[in-house]
């Protein structure tokens, strides 16, 4: 196997660090471009994550105690699924509930807003020593395109940052700004013409300078600007104006549903993964009036997307996954507020490799705890891995240490899964 | 009608009015034709009344907490709401109590109704507790339970479709204004119990606030919303409406911010109102002679102040009180002198309309933020009594002179 190295594979070997230095990433020699793609589902599904940023209360959406301690204003409403209710903010996706898979068990590990976000984006807990990747990473490079003018990975208003991670600059996210509308600096400010001559100039002196340094890093700078460069002919893609007048209806008419109806662009236009992010969940203090007032403009572009998904063909192909980095907890404090909380609290899937239509996991009868069916971070993990066609156990390597997709001992919760 | 006089404020009752479920404390008070007749309500729907002895005749403050017994017991439990009370009202002969629910409902009460039946009720639930650790045992939740007569409501107004928040009832007893969380505003003949006229705000925002003017006439209303994303922020309004056929008068926010534009929703925009506004304009009063309107800054916020504006130009008068983490409920007495109003630092604040200068403090400040607030205020019809709700889950009396 080491006969097959050439210089070229040996200095991929390594890998950049925050603080300039280089660590060798002897792994992913033999871990190259032509196995990833081999080891990447000929399904190539497609996800969106919908985070909800701060923590969405549990109880004030998806697990409701109604007569309960601590069951707070919000009543039941029913579903299209027998036997299943959720709060009655959400009448839209209660009526979308047979696409989805709720998950009322979960029960993760980290409490607060960073190592949440880093833990519901990663299935890691932050650690000093290794840069754990983002699932939109690892699903662009397992299920990404290797020729594309957009990138595998975008992210719209998103406040994670781990990105790409031990994976490194090819996988990392393209950042869009709250508003949906494409960062200043991704066009250019001069006029075609000129444009045209820097890069030709440019060409010729990166050839020249490639042939004689061939350095990982000039390379990765290179194919940074060629996709920038190729990102100008698919500019229309972000544009959503043009669309959004059919569209508003059905997304509701706010800023999350035209972010949500941008993530059904790219998606439709092959982006492998992208985040959607809603803001000010963190209701430390009035609790229910804050979810009184994002959950109803929320629940109208998930239900929006779902459709439209549906409607296109694509929600077989597309999963959909809705989560915030933690729950809120049971009791209610003397501002009127839910705190954090990770004992028991709820996600939910939907479309690509999901079955829909079921509640999995239940939490006790005040939700302080999780009744039955417990699921950890890593076996969510390894849940959305094995929905999107990509084998959880798949290892990728920091340094030389093999990392698994999910975590060592996460379990593929097969209930969930269905065509 | 009768002055008010700040001077010697002097705490007499606290009622217990707790409940076991999260969040559900009183948040509404008002008083039933005397000063010593009282009705309180809860998130969870309950609506209690209590008659009240000479305050000469109560037990001491602290025999009121801590002694079983000591805090006068309910004696009507008036049944019917399914959801939290948002707010309360009297009609000036003091017979018809009317309550706004979370359930979308409006309710009549005859106060002096006979009862429909009893019901046992619990409201003494942090006295339960501290016994129990005393002793060592668990918590008795179910014995001895005060019965209480029950009563059902005479009519139900129905005609809104999300959470009422606000309900104002003309001085007259004669015009009822309800808003709620869809931006519908009612205006009710009270005696026919029929809706005079309706119309509605923006569509994303909330009616937290309404005021009417003592004939019933002239509304101002209080539109807010929280945000619905960092950069997806409603504009709030301050609006001064014709009753009898809804149509807008004057844009009192406008009138500070003339470039306001109602339709921009972006985190920039929402700078431009964001200092006058705070968290909403959550409580609203209009002056005995219709001449001011006072507005209280509500949500959590850093102070909540109470703007008073001239009814008739918009134009700011001045600032007044300043409650910090914000406003909850703001009144003027009768005789148009004083505003007095609550907030989330735990103090009821009485300050002059003539020069804004803070005449009286009720309570102390409890210090921190994790105290529990004063959620709603009544003063009696012949102004020598206040009644004030916490979300401790109590309901405390203070008498003046």
């Amino acid at each position: 196997m080491i006969d097959h190295l050439s210089r070229r594979t040996l200095l991929k070997g390594t890998l950049a660090t925050s603080a300039g230095g280089v660590v060798m990433n002897w792994g992913d020699l033999f871990h190259g471009p032509a196995s990833v793609a081999a080891e990447a589902s000929p399904t190539k599904k497609r996800c969106i994550l919908l985070w909800m940023n701060g923590g969405a209360s549990q109880f004030e959406t998806l697990d409701l105690k109604p007569g309960a301690r601590t069951g707070g204003t919000f009543r039941p409403i029913s579903t299209n699924v027998a036997g299943a209710q959720i709060c009655e903010l959400m009448p839209k996706i209660a009526q979308q509930m047979d696409k989805l898979a709720v998950i009322r068990s979960m029960r993760t590990s980290e409490v607060d807003h960073p190592g949440g976000i880093y833990l519901m984006h990663t299935g890691y807990r932050p650690t000093a020593n290794v840069r754990f990747p983002e699932f939109g990473a690892i699903i662009a490079k397992y299920n990404g395109r290797e020729a594309t003018d957009l990138p595998n990975f975008i992210k719209v208003f998103s406040q994670a940052d781990a990105g790409a991670g031990f994976l490194g600059p090819k996988y990392q996210p393209f950042g869009i700004g709250p508003e949906g509308s494409l960062p200043p600096f991704s066009a250019s400010s001069q006029s075609p013409e000129v444009e045209s001559r820097r890069y030709q100039l440019r060409s010729f002196l990166e050839e020249t300078y490639g042939k004689v340094h061939r350095a990982e890093t000039s390379k990765m700078h290179r194919e940074a600007y060629e996709a920038s460069r190729r990102l100008q002919g698919v500019r229309k893609v972000f544009d959503i104006d043009t669309e959004w007048a059919k569209h508003s209806e059905l997304y509701g008419d706010s800023v999350f549903g035209r972010r949500c109806l941008l993530a059904r662009r790219l998606i439709e236009e092959g982006v492998s993964f992208v985040e959607v992010s809603q803001s000010s969940y963190d209701s430390h203090a009035d609790n229910a009036v804050w979810h009184k007032a994002l959950v109803p403009p929320m629940e109208h572009a998930w239900a929006g997307l779902l459709v439209d998904l549906h409607q296109r063909g694509m929600l077989d192909s597309t999963l959909v996954v809705w989560m915030g980095e933690i729950g809120r907890t049971p009791n209610i404090n003397n501002r009127a507020g839910r705190d954090h909380y990770v004992r028991s609290w709820s996600t939910a899937l939907a479309g690509g490799g999901i079955k829909g239509g079921q509640v999995y996991g239940e939490s006790d009868a005040t939700g302080v705890d999780v009744k039955d069916n417990p699921v950890t971070e890593g076996d969510f993990f390894a849940t959305i891995y094995s929905a999107l066609g990509i084998d959880p156990k798949k290892e990728n390597f920091a340094g030389v240490r093999p990392i698994p997709l999910a975590p060592f001992g996460s379990k593929v919760v097969a209930e969930l899964l269905g065509s | 009608m009768p002055d008010f006089t700040p001077q010697n404020p002097k705490q007499v009752w606290q009622l217990p009015f707790q409940n076991r479920n999260e969040g559900a404390w009183p948040m509404a008070v008002a008083f039933l034709g005397s000063d010593r007749r009282i009705a309180a309500g809860d998130r969870d729907g309950r609506l209690l009344v209590w008659d009240l002895a000479e305050p000469g005749d109560a037990p001491s403050l602290e025999q009121q907490q801590k002694t079983p017994g000591a805090a006068p017991a309910p004696k009507q439990s008036l049944v019917g709401h399914t959801n939290g009370i948002s707010r309360l009202a009297t009609t000036p002969d003091g017979t018809i109590l009317v309550s706004a629910s979370f359930d979308r409902t409006i309710r009549m009460w005859d106060a002096a109704a006979a009862p429909s039946g009893s019901v046992d009720v619990i409201v003494d639930h942090e006295l339960r507790d501290a016994i129990a650790k005393k002793s060592g045992k668990k918590t008795d939740d179910a014995t001895p339970a005060t019965k209480v007569e029950s009563l059902t409501s005479t009519h139900t107004l129905e005609g809104h479709k999300d959470w009422i928040d606000s309900l104002s009832l003309s001085a007259d007893g004669r015009c009822l204004l309800t808003g709620d969380q869809s931006s519908l505003v009612i205006a009710w003949d009270v005696a026919a119990r029929k809706e005079r006229s309706r119309w509605s705000g923006h569509p994303w925002n909330w009616v937290v606030a309404t005021a009417l003017t003592a004939d019933g006439e002239t509304a101002v209303i209080s539109e807010y919303r929280y945000k619905r994303d960092d950069f997806d922020i409603p504009c709030p309004a301050l609006k001064r409406f014709h009753v009898a056929d809804g149509a807008e008068q004057l844009d009192l926010l406008k009138v500070q911010f003339p470039k306001l534009n109602p339709k921009e929703n972006t985190y920039g925009s929402a700078q431009v109102w964001r200092k006058f506004v705070a968290n909403g304009l959550v409580a609203l009063d209009i002056s005995p002679d219709g001449k001011l309107v006072a507005a209280g800054q509500g949500g959590e916020t850093d102070t909540g102040h109470v703007h008073l504006l001239e009814m008739e130009t918009g134009k700011l008068v001045r600032t007044i009180s300043g409650h910090q983490y914000g406003a909850t409920d703001v009144k003027f007495t009768a005789d148009g002198k004083f505003v007095i109003s609550a907030g989330r630092d735990t103090v009821i604040r009485i300050c002059q309309v003539d020069d804004g200068k803070e005449v009286a403090q009720l309570g102390k400040p409890r210090g921190g933020q994790f105290k529990d607030w004063i959620s709603a205020i009544a003063l009696s019809p012949d102004q020598r009594t206040l009644a004030a709700t916490d979300i401790g889950g109590w309901v405390h009396i203070w008498t003046f002179g």
